[in-house]
C-alpha cells in the first residue's frame, strides 16, 4: 500500500519501495541524475541491468529523444489537463470568488465582503449542521474502522468459504445510495418493518421502536445503514492488509510463544498501521461528506436533526438560492477536507519512518 | 479448552455476521415477489411478478438505468483514456513543467467534489449544458485519481521493455499504445471498476443538474419516484430490485476482480 503516501512519494519515492507490491525504480528516466557509487555509465548498466538506474547508461541519444519528446509530452497530458481546468481549477477559483458576494440565482450581485463567512459563524442552523456532521463522523469512524478490522481478521482466519464471506460483506457497497436509502427506510417502519418484527421475535424489545421519528434514534439508523452499506470497502482492504503480512511473522510469533491476543497486539495490528491511518483518513473524509443517506433516509428530519454540511450547501444553493452564503459554506467544508488531508500526509510519513 | 473451540466460534460469528449482512437484501428480493397485502409464505410458496410490471409500467426504470450505463460507461472510457496517456507521461516523458503540473493535480486530490457544486452549477448553465447527461460526464473525467494511479502503475513497469521499441524507432505514443496499454490492463481494470461505481453512485450533482425525468440517472429517478408511495412498501422495493438485481449479477460474475480492483485503487486512493 504505497499509494496513501502520495505526497510523501514526490519527494522521496524510494520510500516507496518497501510496502509496494510493484517495485518503483529510483528516479527514473533521468539522463542527469547522480550516477551512484561512482560507477561509469556502462558499468552501471551492465552490473545493474535491469530496471534500476538505466536512466544513466544511454545519455547522448535519450537527451535528443528527451527533446524530441517533450512536444509528444505535453500534447499527451493536454487533453486531462483541460478537462482540469474547465472542471475542477477554474470551479474552485470561481467558487472562491462567489462566496464574497451576495448572489442570487438570477444573477443579481452585489459584492460583501467576508460577509458571508461572518454571517455563517453566527447561523444558528449551521452550527448545528456541522456539529451533526461532526458528531457523525466521531462515532461512525472508529465503528466502522473496528468493525471493519474485526470482519477482516474473521474472514482471514477461515480458509473454507472465504469466498461466500467476503460477498456477502463486500455485496451491500455495490448498491447505490438510493437502494440503499430506500431499503433501510422501509427496514425500519414501525410495525411492518423487518427490524422491528426481528428484535421483537428475539425478546429485546416489546414495544414498537420508531427509528425516524426520534432525533437521536434517526442518526442511529443513518449510522446502522451506512456501516452495512460501506463496510464492504473498509473490509476489503483491511483484508488485503491482512493478507500481506508474511506468514514468517506469525511462525516467530509462535516460536516466542505469544497467544493469539499478543499475536494480534504486537504482529498483526502494527503490521495494519499504514491501512489503518488509510481507512481512517478516507471514512473521515467521506464522513464529513455526508449527504445522501440524510437527504433520503430522513430527508433531514426529524425537525432538521439530522442535516449536515453538504445538506446545508444544497439548501442554501438550491433551495433558498444563495450561491454566495452556500459558496462560503462549500469552502469551510473545503478547508476542513484539506487540513484533514494534510494530517494524513503528516501521519503517513511518520510511520514511514 | 478457548483454543479448541475457537476456530468454531470464528467460524459461527462468521457465517452469522454474514447472513445478517444479506439479510435486507434477501428482504427485498422477497417483498418485491409478494404481491402487496399478501404473504410470500401464506399459503404455500407463492411468489408473484405482479409487482416487476406495475413498477415498470409506472416508472422508466430501463430508461433510468440505461441513462446510467451510458453516462457510467462513457465517463469510464475517458478517464481510461485521458489518465493513462498523462500519466504514461508523467512516467516517462518529462517536459519541462511536468512536475510541477504533477503536483498540481496531485493536490487537487484533496479537493472533495461537493465544494464546487455551487460554481459548476453556475459555469453549466451558463454554457447551456445544464440538465443534459453531457453536465454529469464532464466533471466526472477532471477527478486526478486516475493520473496517480496509472502513474505509480507505470513506474513499476521495467525499461527494457520500451527499449527495444525505442531501437525501432517507435515514438513515445506509439510507446504508449502499443505496450504500456496492453501491459497495464490489471490496473486499467481496477481504475475502471473505481470509476464506473463511482459514476453510477453519483447522487448529489446529478440531483442539482438534471431535472427532465428523461435524463435521469437510476440513481436520481429511483427515489423520485418512490417517493409518491407512502404507505405502500411492495412498489417502492420492487423498484429498489429492479435497480440492484442488474448490478448485484454483475457483481456475482465479476466479484473477484471487482473486490481486487476496490482494493487496489481504494489502497492507493488519495
Amino acid at each position: 500500500m504505497c499509494g496513501p503516501a502520495a505526497r510523501r512519494f514526490l519527494f522521496d519515492p524510494s520510500a516507496c519501495k518497501t510496502y509496494s507490491r510493484i517495485p518503483i525504480p529510483v528516479r527514473t528516466f533521468r539522463a542527469s541524475a547522480p550516477n551512484p557509487k561512482g560507477v561509469t555509465a556502462t558499468m552501471a548498466s551492465k552490473t545493474l541491468s535491469s530496471s534500476k538506474n538505466t536512466g544513466a547508461s544511454a545519455r547522448s541519444p535519450r537527451s535528443t529523444l528527451r527533446r524530441q519528446g517533450w512536444v509528444t509530452g505535453v500534447l499527451m497530458v493536454l487533453p486531462y489537463t483541460i478537462f482540469f481546468l474547465l472542471f475542477s481549477l477554474i470551479p474552485i477559483v470561481y467558487g472562491f470568488g462567489v462566496s464574497f458576494y451576495d448572489w442570487s440565482l438570477l444573477g443579481d450581485k452585489t459584492f460583501v465582503g467576508l460577509q458571508n463567512y461572518t454571517n455563517l459563524m453566527q447561523d444558528e442552523e449551521f452550527r448545528t449542521n456541522l456539529l451533526n456532521t461532526v458528531l457523525f463522523t466521531l462515532v461512525s469512524v472508529p465503528l466502522m474502522t473496528g468493525l471493519g478490522l474485526l470482519l477482516a481478521v474473521l474472514v482471514n482466519s477461515i480458509r473454507k468459504g472465504q469466498a461466500f464471506l467476503r460477498i456477502a460483506f463486500f455485496m451491500p457497497y455495490v448498491l447505490s445510495v438510493s437502494v440503499i436509502s430506500s431499503i433501510w427506510v422501509i427496514f425500519l417502519q414501525p410495525y411492518t418493518g423487518l427490524l422491528n418484527r426481528i428484535l421483537r421475535g428475539i425478546g429485546l424489545i416489546n414495544n414498537e421502536i420508531f427509528w425516524l421519528s426520534d432525533s437521536t434514534l434517526a442518526w442511529v439508523s443513518i449510522i446502522m445503514a451506512t456501516l452495512w452499506w460501506t463496510m464492504g470497502f473498509v473490509f476489503v482492504l483491511f483484508l488485503a492488509g491482512l493478507q500481506d503480512i508474511p506468514e514468517s511473522f506469525y511462525e516467530a510469533a509462535g516460536l516466542e510463544g505469544a497467544n493469539r491476543w499478543q499475536t494480534f497486539r504486537y504482529v498483526t495490528f502494527p503490521s495494519l498501521s499504514r491501512v489503518t491511518v488509510l481507512v481512517v483518513i478516507l471514512q473521515t473524509i467521506s464522513s464529513f461528506k455526508i449527504f445522501g443517506q440524510s437527504k433520503l433516509i430522513t430527508g433531514g428530519g426529524p425537525a432538521g436533526a439530522t442535516k449536515t454540511v453538504v445538506f446545508s450547501i444544497y439548501e442554501n444553493g438550491f433551495q433558498t438560492f444563495q450561491m454566495g452564503y452556500a459558496s462560503a459554506i462549500a469552502f469551510v467544508l473545503m478547508l476542513v477536507i484539506l487540513v484533514i488531508s494534510l494530517l494524513q500526509t503528516f501521519l503517513m510519513r511518520k510511520i514511514g519512518e | 479448552m478457548l483454543d479448541r473451540i475457537y476456530p468454531y466460534v470464528v467460524r459461527v460469528a462468521a457465517v452469522l455476521l454474514a447472513f445478517m449482512f444479506l439479510t435486507p437484501i434477501v428482504w427485498m428480493l422477497s417483498l418485491s415477489l409478494t404481491p402487496e397485502g399478501g404473504r410470500l409464505f401464506g399459503n404455500g410458496f407463492n411468489v408473484s411478478f405482479d409487482n416487476y410490471a406495475t413498477v415498470l409500467n409506472r416508472a422508466p426504470i430501463f430508461g433510468w438505468m440505461g441513462n446510467s450505463l451510458m453516462v457510467s460507461t462513457i465517463t469510464t472510457a475517458l478517464v481510461l483514456l485521458l489518465a493513462s496517456m498523462a500519466a504514461y507521461s508523467f512516467s516517462r516523458i518529462r517536459f519541462p513543467g511536468s512536475r510541477v503540473l504533477f503536483v498540481l493535480f496531485l493536490s487537487a486530490m484533496m479537493i472533495p467534489g461537493e465544494a464546487t457544486l455551487i460554481p459548476l452549477y453556475l459555469l453549466m448553465r451558463d454554457a447551456g449544458l445544464l440538465g443534459t447527461r453531457v453536465s454529469l460526464i464532464l466533471p466526472a473525467i477532471a477527478g486526478p485519481m486516475g493520473i496517480f494511479i496509472m502513474k505509480q502503475f507505470f513506474d513499476g513497469l521495467p525499461k527494457d521493455l520500451e527499449e527495444a521499441a525505442r531501437i525501432d524507432g517507435a515514438g513515445f505514443f506509439k510507446i504508449w499504445y502499443r505496450i504500456f496499454l496492453p501491459l497495464s490492463r490489471p490496473a486499467l481494470a481496477a481504475l475502471g471498476i473505481f470509476t464506473f461505481i463511482g459514476a453510477w453512485n453519483d447522487y448529489v450533482w446529478p440531483l442539482i443538474s438534471i431535472s427532465d425525468k428523461a435524463y435521469m440517472t437510476i440513481t436520481l429517478g429511483l427515489p423520485m419516484f418512490q417517493s409518491s408511495y407512502n404507505q405502500e412498501y411492495a412498489l417502492p422495493m420492487t423498484a429498489n430490485a429492479l435497480a440492484a438485481i442488474p448490478v448485484l449479477i454483475v457483481f456475482l460474475i465479476f466479484q473477484k476482480q471487482i473486490i481486487r480492483g476496490i482494493a487496489f485503487t481504494g489502497g492507493k486512493e488519495m
